[in-house]
């Protein structure tokens, strides 16, 4: 290890150096006065600048987290409290809550699966895939190539508002008299292509899938973007090794959305078509409400490959950028570079492969052909391999530190904990022997909720946290922060680790009620914990989002450009970023984004030229 | 209006917490900022490592203190022969990741604390180690390899179809929305064809009744089976997806409209050895909630069968019991349980085979008369009307008997010249004359009522007939048709469709 002592002059920072070693592009030559946020429907609604569209996603994500899990705490407490009246909730829900002789209100089961499908729905797609991806590919990806917005900021203004008609239209189906949608967030054909089978899968279905195609809209226009200006747009000198590890996680992300979401889309035009025209292609043999219907000849299964195919990439969707953030904001606060940075890139992509050729895991027990199932469960564990690698990353840049402890490097360090407790239970479903026993029980809840919902909401506030001052110019308040991390990771883990022992001991998920069974009735104590811990949670959440409006106003002023040392370009712009983000020339790139300890100094930033008797390896 | 307060008391709460954030955030400024972050910094780090600590206990506790509940252990053991390795591929994989899972945070948290930022601590520069990424690469992929290469050997077990001559039982469920029904193939031990277009009210799962091997099977709610018996589950749907999951069994498949499923397992304990089972364990030795009795948990515990795919508002509710029994237990409840088809369809109009019947049996009729008219032969002239049958000591004729007495309208139609008498045949038994004329009567009567003519009609005497027909001529009387009809028992309609099968016979054939 070179620890040679430099002679040189003090390092110079910042504008010096972009002065110098920038590139100049004439920007504010052609950009007299800022016609992209020349008023006030410009700046804040129809916004084409990219930090803008970022917080518009932001915040919408955030009015959707809330609308989700207040979603959730409803039938958590009909699941844990089913002998306490409801009655009170009865002004918001209406009919959906029926009043018995005693005055103890109950929520309808139509209506308690309508809110676990739209807390699913909202979750995944509205609130994990746009409010994480969409809020940090826009907000990062310009910002950390040294780019002065995205390749096409009109499209990118077209992503955000795509997205926001989707979910209006998917609020609106809340209002509908027959329900939203209440067949499960797959919304599984026959249940969800026959209006006589349930009633959210009449007009509340129709919403649904219009919303959903939307949104795929919306996220397509915003992944081409994302993957152009990664790599159209990079600065001088930022070759693809040379991009912070977040960038590389949002490329691939966009890859991924890109190459599955359309086959969504294919899979809801196709079951439009079998609930509008009478096609058979997710329907056969079918026989309902006292009539034998014509359809002949479909297949329930093929719903399940399409939905699957784009499914399974979903959740990698999800989850990449958190690991992209994670590990940016790991670094960061360690004052190490990321450990086994190619190691980091490779494993991404390696995940992403394989995230392609393993949608049949979520089949096992579909009535696919047995052995089929063989190649997907030696992808599906393989996963395992480069999960892990990442995880030993993870650690290794913790090891031999100087780890600060604020909000973002606390979740940062709760992710990998999420990460890891979730994954091992991945090593158990994946396992298609295991998944008899255990597929659509609590142990799938408690995978999925900890390595996809609970995790990527820690990427998701490690990098509000992080990056807030970035988009407001302020601190977050950091007691209220570390107060929120601790109720997160103590409540979190206490709502869904239980689960796994429902899981294991048999109890089917999706269950209004466990009366019906002596095998899953044991568990109402359990239930009851699990509806506590979760409302508490919910609390604790409510802290982030007082402390995260509250500090937009009034949170503590960012004095310096570069409050946390850190070495990527982001921390290069003015406090007050303007459109085109830097004031004069671009900023070029002459090192990697993790120089951080380097021959005993704290950080290099990337527009640092490398210095006279530094050492080359990294 | 406790709620509301509840609601109101957190929002407090909140607001108090913010307000301390605040405080502190101020203090900080005042007091020095080094000395504050300092302390922020150690007890923070302490706070991880005590979360770590508690975490992973808590883990470990909580395990073994569910533990009788879960599958897998204690009484919970599986109840089949592929769920034993099922088990076993599980404790496999409990173990090694829990180990991972327990070393892995452990680590992170303990590392997290020790290098914990402090005045004059330095971080190493450390960006990569090819050796180290190869090893944590290599063992992942190894364990990997170990737990794919059990896994599936279980899954390809347990999956695979029943060979040729392996010896099993079949069976089929059915899911609809919301319950189960069970199909069991009956003494030939095949299932018999059917069709969603053939459902309806009285034929719950379309079987098609011109299949013989219907004709046997057994529909029952509940799930009945032999110990140590294989047995094969066809596995259908009637409207969505739903799931057929046995949880003590590790047995578990979509149910799909339109593609029949399968699942093979062999059940390895009774319902009575199993409960014998639980009542070893405390947890099983409280009073069960459910009993009046004051019965404990384990007397009354049953095997189930549950849905695991959403299947619509009932989902949670599609609760069957499924009881294993000794083979010989086994084998008298199966003796005990009726056909279907024989029960329920047999001889009615939902019977295609009955209604084929009544169609030859038109046709042999009109093809008798039209024998009869045509030959100049009174001989023939005489047709017997055995498919018309009176109400026990009534003159009111059975609901099946309508098929034929419509015949004879369509027969009177056909040939408007004709009239025809009617006989009824007395009983044996004597004094029985004036019922047998009383339904005659009644046969006329249903005739004019659907359309016939009184005046081509005629009542023989039951005893009498055809003794003072000789002095017409041979054209007059080819245009007489005398019907006699045969008595049988009334109370068996059954027989009238299929004579040969009575109750005896029935049952010889079950064994």
């Amino acid at each position: 290890m070179a620890t040679a002592v430099l002679t040189k002059a003090p390092i110079r920072r910042d504008d010096a150096l972009i002065e110098e070693y920038g590139y100049d592009d004439h920007f504010h030559d052609h950009h007299h006065g800022d016609k992209y946020q020349s008023n006030f429907v410009s700046h804040y609604i129809f916004s084409q600048d990219h930090k803008m569209i970022a917080k518009q996603f932001l915040i919408t994500g955030m009015i959707w987290a809330i609308i989700g899990a207040s979603m959730s705490l409803i039938f958590r407490m009909q699941l844990g409290f089913p002998e306490e009246s409801l009655a009170w909730l009865k002004p918001v829900l209406g009919k959906w809550i029926t009043v018995n002789e005693d005055g103890v209100g109950t929520l309808t089961p139509d209506f308690y699966y309508a809110l676990v499908t739209m807390h699913g729905t909202i979750l995944v797609f509205f609130v994990l895939t746009a409010g994480l991806s969409g809020t940090f590919s826009n907000l990062l990806i310009p910002l950390m190539i040294g780019a002065r917005d995205m390749a096409s900021p009109l499209l990118n203004m077209l992503s955000y508002w795509f997205f926001f008609l989707s979910g209006t239209i998917m609020f609106a189906s809340l209002f509908l008299s027959t329900g939203p949608f209440a067949g499960g967030w797959v919304a599984y054909p026959p249940l969800s292509a026959l209006p006589q089978a349930m009633d959210g899968s009449g007009a509340g279905m129709t919403l649904w899938t219009i919303s959903l195609v939307l949104f795929v809209v919306s996220v397509l226009l915003g992944g081409i973007n994302y993957i152009t200006t990664v790599l159209n747009l990079r600065t001088k000198g930022m070759s693809m090794w040379r991009l912070p590890l977040p960038i590389w996680a949002f490329f691939v992300t966009a890859i991924l959305g890109l190459l599955s979401f359309p086959v969504l889309t294919s899979a809801f035009f196709l079951l439009m078509l079998d609930r509008g025209i009478g096609t058979s292609f997710y329907l056969s043999d079918i026989y309902i409400g006292g009539a034998a219907l014509d359809h002949v000849g479909g297949s329930p299964i093929l719903y399940q490959h399409l939905f699957w195919f784009l499914g399974h990439p979903e959740v990698y969707i999800i989850i990449l950028p958190a690991f992209g953030i994670v590990s940016e904001v790991l670094s960061v606060n360690s004052r190490k570079p990321i450990f086994g940075y190619q190691a980091m890139v490779f494993s991404i992509l390696a995940i992403a492969f394989l995230a392609f050729i393993v949608w049949a895991h979520h089949m096992f027990m579909s009535g696919i052909n047995p052995f089929i199932a063989n190649f997907f469960v030696i992808f599906t564990l393989i996963i395992a391999v480069p999960s892990a690698v990442k995880v030993f990353n993870w650690i290794a840049t913790l090891y031999g530190g100087d780890v600060r402890f604020n909000p973002a490097s606390l979740f940062a360090i709760g992710f990998v904990s999420m990460f890891i407790s979730g994954g091992m239970t991945g090593i158990w479903l994946g396992n298609s022997a295991l998944d008899i026993q255990l597929h659509d029980t609590y142990f799938v809840v408690a995978h999925f909720h900890i390595v996809m919902g609970v995790a990527a909401f820690f990427g998701m506030y490690a990098g509000v946290y992080h990056w807030f001052p970035k988009m407001y110019g302020r601190f977050m308040n950091e007691t209220l922060g570390k107060i929120h991390f601790w109720g997160t990771i103590i409540g979190a883990y206490a709502v869904f680790w239980p689960m796994h022992y429902l899981g294991m001991a048999g109890v089917p998920r999706r269950y209004y009620s466990f009366d019906n069974f002596q095998s899953f009735a044991y568990f109402d104590g359990m239930n009851k914990f699990i509806t506590i811990a979760a409302i508490i949670t919910f609390g604790f959440q409510m802290l982030f989002v007082i402390n995260f409006f509250w500090s937009i106003w009034k949170g503590r002023k960012m004095t310096t450009r570069n409050p946390y040392q850190a070495n990527t370009l982001e921390w290069t712009t003015p406090i007050e970023v303007g459109h085109g983000n830097w004031p004069g020339k671009l900023p070029t790139v002459q090192r990697w984004a993790y120089d951080y300890s380097k021959d005993g100094i704290d950080h290099l930033p990337q527009i640092q030229p490398v210095l006279e008797g530094e050492s080359s390896e990294h | 209006m406790t709620t509301l307060i509840v609601f109101l008391c957190i929002a407090l709460l909140l607001l108090i917490i913010v307000q301390i954030a605040r405080v502190r955030d101020l203090a900080k400024q005042l007091r020095g900022k080094e000395e504050v972050e300092a302390t922020a910094v150690a007890s923070t780090g302490r706070g991880l490592l005590l979360f770590a600590v508690v975490f992973l206990l808590a883990t470990a506790v909580s395990a073994l203190y569910y533990k009788n509940w879960m599958l897998g252990f204690g009484p919970l053991e599986s109840a089949s022969i592929h769920g034993a390795s099922i088990d076993s591929m599980m404790k496999w994989t409990l173990a090694i990741t829990y180990v991972a899972f327990f070393i892995t945070n452990a680590v992170l948290f303990y590392f997290a604390y020790k290098y914990r930022t402090r005045k004059n601590h330095k971080a190493l520069y450390l960006s990569h180690n090819n050796t180290v990424e190869l090893i944590w690469t290599g063992i992942p992929a190894i364990v990997m390899t170990f737990l794919v290469v059990g896994g599936l050997d279980v899954w390809n077990d347990t999956m695979s179809d029943v060979g040729a001559d392996d010896q099993y039982m079949e069976i089929e469920a059915t899911g609809y929305q919301f319950a189960w029904q069970m199909r069991y193939p009956g003494p030939d031990g095949l299932l018999g064809r059917k069709d969603f277009r053939l459902i309806s009210g009285a034929n719950p799962l379309g079987q098609d009744w011109t299949d013989p091997k219907n004709h046997d099977d057994i529909l029952v709610n509940d799930v009945t089976l032999p110990v140590d018996q294989k047995v094969r589950v066809r596995i259908t749907a009637k409207d969505v997806l739903h799931d057929f999951y046995l949880p003590q069994f590790r047995v578990k498949m979509d149910a799909v409209p339109g593609l029949p499923t399968y699942f093979i397992f062999t059940p390895t304990k009774t319902t009575r050895e199993w409960r014998k089972e639980l009542s070893a364990y405390p947890e099983y030795q409280v009073p069960d909630p459910e009993s009046d009795d004051g019965e404990q948990l384990w007397e009354n515990r049953n095997f189930e069968l549950a849905c695991a795919e959403l299947c619509g508002k009932g989902h949670y509710s599609m609760a069957r019991v499924v009881t294993i029994l000794e083979q010989e237990d086994f084998d008298i409840w199966y003796a005990g349980q009726k056909s279907y088809y024989e029960e329920n369809v047999k001889g009615t109009k939902d019977d295609p085979i009955y209604m084929a019947e009544i169609q030859q049996r038109r046709g042999d009729l009109l093809e008798a008369a039209d024998n009869a008219l045509s030959t100049p032969s009174a001989q023939d002239n005489t047709i017997d009307l055995e498919a018309i049958r009176f109400e026990s000591e009534s003159t009111e004729p059975t609901e099946f008997s309508t098929y034929q007495l419509n015949d004879l309208i369509v027969l009177m139609e056909q040939h408007p010249e004709v009239r025809i008498e009617l006989t009824v045949d007395s009983d044996t038994e004597n004094g029985a004359t004036e019922l047998a004329r009383s339904r005659a009567e009644a046969v006329r009567n249903y005739l004019v009522a659907s359309g016939g003519d009184q005046d081509r009609m005629r009542i023989l005497a039951g005893d009498d007939q055809g003794e003072n027909e000789g002095t017409e001529d041979a054209q007059a009387r080819n245009q007489v048709l005398v019907f006699n009809i045969i008595q049988g028992d009334v109370n068996e309609p059954a027989a009238a469709a299929a004579p040969e099968s009575d109750t005896e016979q029935e049952e010889s054939s079950a064994e």
